[in-house]
C-alpha cells in the first residue's frame, strides 16, 4: 500500500536556511542539519525576495543538500523559464516547484509537463481568506491577490500538467496552530493528483489530520523542532498508531 | 566507469551521487564512445515518453546503445522513464516506439479504485519474484519511492523480478539477462535503493 508520506520544507533567503511566520523568515537555523534518513521527502524553496538577487548561495547549498540525499528532492523559487527549470534539475532537484511563475503565465506549467513529465511539476498555491471571507490565491509570497480561487486554480493547473499540489495557508504559516483543513479539503477534492499541505504544523496530531480531514497524500512541516531523527520517527510512530500508513 | 547516459530529460546529479556513494565512478555523458568504453550503463529518466526517445535518437544513442547492449551484452540499469523505453512502444501521448531491448508496452495506470490519485507517488512496497542479484542482501518487501502515470507490461511473465500494487499490480523490477530495470528510483529510496544499486554495479 502506498505510504502517506511526512516531508520537510526548508525555506532559503539568500543562502541561509529560515523557518518562516506569516511568509516573514523567523530566525536562523543553527544547524545546517536534515534527517534526510527518516523524512520521505525534501523540498527546498529559495525565499529571497530581491527578483535580480543571485541565486548562486541557493544552487551550491541544494548541491551540497542533494550530495547526501537520497530521498526525493523538490526545489523552486523564481522559477519562470525552461531554462530555470533546467538550471534546478542540474543542481539535484528531481522535482521543481512552481508558484508566482505559474499565475503570471499558466503556460510554464505545460512547458515543464511537456519536457520534463507531469511528475516533476509541483503547483505550490499560497492562499487565505479575503477581505470578503473568500479563500483566494496570492501570488509574489503572498503579497499579491490574484484573484483566483484556490480550487479552481488547483484543477486548472492539473489540466495544465501539475503532477502535485502544495497548498500552503499564508495565515496558519509559523502558527503552530494546525493545517487550514478547509482549504486543504477543498483543494484534494477539487484534483486527482496527489496534494501536499503546508502551514501551521505545530503537533504530532495536525499530522493526522491532515491525512483525514484535509485529504492530503502528504503532510510537510518546516518547524526546526521535527528535524532531528527522533523526532521526526517518534512523530511517524505517532501517526502509526492513529492508523496511518507511514514508512517507518 | 558507470555510464550515465545524459540524454537530457532527468535527475542525472542524483544518480550519479547514488552511484558514487556506493563506490563507483559515474561518468555522465550523452557520447558514445564515452558510454562504450564503460563497464556498465545506467539510463535514468524522468519525463514524457516521447521527448525521451526523440532526444535519444537527436544524440544518435539509440543504435550505438542497442550494440553495446544487444550485442556486446553491457549491463544497463533502466530507472523509471529509462525503465519505461526500454519496452517497445508506449500509448503516452500518442503511441510512440520505445528501444525494444524488453518485450514489453507501457501504458497508463488505470487504478481500479477511482479514489486512488495519478501519479503515483510515494513509498510503496516491492513483492519480489523469484530470485535476482538485484535484491540480495534486502529484506522482504522493502519499500521503495516511486513517481509515474504509466506502467510497463510484458508478456515474458518470467523476467518480472518484483511487482508494485497500487490498485492492481504492475511490473516493478526486470531482469532479462543483462537488462535490468525498475520503475521505482533505487537512488531516491535511501538504503534499500542503494543497495540495490550496489547489486547490479557490482554482480550484473
Amino acid at each position: 500500500m502506498l505510504r502517506k508520506r511526512l516531508v520537510t520544507v526548508l525555506t532559503i533567503n539568500n543562502g541561509t536556511l529560515f523557518r518562516t511566520k506569516l511568509f516573514e523568515p523567523d530566525y536562523r537555523y543553527t544547524h545546517h542539519f536534515v534527517d534526510s534518513w527518516s523524512v520521505d521527502e525534501i523540498v527546498m524553496l529559495d525565499v529571497t525576495r530581491d527578483a535580480g538577487a543571485d541565486r548562486k548561495p541557493f544552487f551550491d547549498l541544494v548541491t551540497s543538500f542533494a550530495h547526501d540525499c537520497f530521498v526525493p528532492l523538490a526545489v523552486g523559487g523564481g522559477i519562470r523559464t525552461l531554462d530555470d527549470v533546467s538550471r534546478y534539475m542540474a543542481v539535484g532537484g528531481d522535482k521543481v516547484v512552481v508558484n508566482t511563475g505559474a499565475v503570471d503565465r499558466p503556460e510554464l506549467i505545460t512547458e515543464i509537463a511537456k519536457a520534463y513529465g507531469t511528475q516533476c511539476v509541483v503547483l505550490s498555491i499560497d492562499a487565505k481568506k479575503n477581505e470578503a471571507g473568500d479563500y483566494e490565491v496570492f501570488s509574489a509570497f503572498g503579497a499579491r491577490p490574484t484573484g483566483l480561487d484556490p480550487a479552481e486554480w488547483a484543477m486548472c493547473g492539473e489540466e495544465l500538467g501539475a503532477g502535485e499540489v502544495l497548498i500552503t495557508s499564508i495565515t496558519r504559516d509559523g502558527s503552530l496552530r494546525g493545517y487550514d483543513l478547509e482549504l486543504c479539503k477543498r483543494v484534494s477534492d477539487a484534483v486527482s493528483v496527489p496534494v501536499s499541505v503546508l502551514g501551521g504544523a505545530g503537533a504530532w496530531k495536525h499530522f493526522v489530520e491532515g491525512f483525514t480531514g484535509g485529504g492530503a497524500s502528504a503532510v510537510c512541516t518546516q518547524n526546526i523542532y521535527h528535524f532531528t531523527e527522533s523526532s521526526i520517527q517518534n512523530a511517524k510512530k505517532f501517526l502509526a498508531q492513529k492508523g496511518i500508513e507511514v514508512r517507518l | 566507469m558507470i555510464g550515465v547516459i545524459d540524454y537530457g530529460l532527468g535527475n542525472l546529479t542524483s544518480v550519479a551521487g547514488a552511484v558514487q556513494k556506493v563506490g563507483f565512478e559515474p561518468v555522465i555523458s550523452s557520447e558514445a564512445t564515452d558510454l562504450g568504453r564503460c563497464e556498465k550503463l545506467i539510463l535514468p529518466g524522468v519525463g514524457a515518453f516521447g521527448d525521451g526517445m526523440r532526444n535519444l535518437n537527436d544524440r544518435g544513442l539509440v543504435l550505438p546503445l542497442t550494440k553495446m547492449v544487444m550485442e556486446r551484452r553491457m549491463p544497463v540499469l533502466g530507472i523509471c522513464l529509462g525503465f519505461q523505453l526500454l519496452a517497445k512502444s508506449s500509448s503516452e501521448f500518442g503511441n510512440n516506439n520505445g528501444l525494444g531491448w524488453l518485450d514489453a508496452r507501457v501504458s497508463r495506470l488505470q487504478p481500479e479504485d477511482p479514489a486512488l490519485r495519478i501519479p503515483h507517488v510515494g513509498w510503496n512496497e516491492l513483492y519480489q519474484k523469484g530470485d535476482s542479484i538485484l535484491f540480495d542482501d534486502i529484506p522482504e518487501l522493502p519499500l521503495f519511492y516511486y513517481v509515474h502515470s504509466y506502467k510497463l507490461e510484458t508478456s515474458a511473465v518470467e523476467t518480472v523480478i518484483g511487482e508494485c500494487d497500487y490498485g492492481g499490480t504492475f511490473a516493478a523490477a526486470i531482469q532479462s539477462g543483462s537488462i535490468f530495470g525498475t520503475q521505482f528510483h533505487p537512488e531516491k529510496s535511501q538504503q534499500h535503493g542503494l543497495a540495490l544499486l550496489r547489486n547490479f554495479l557490482e554482480k550484473a
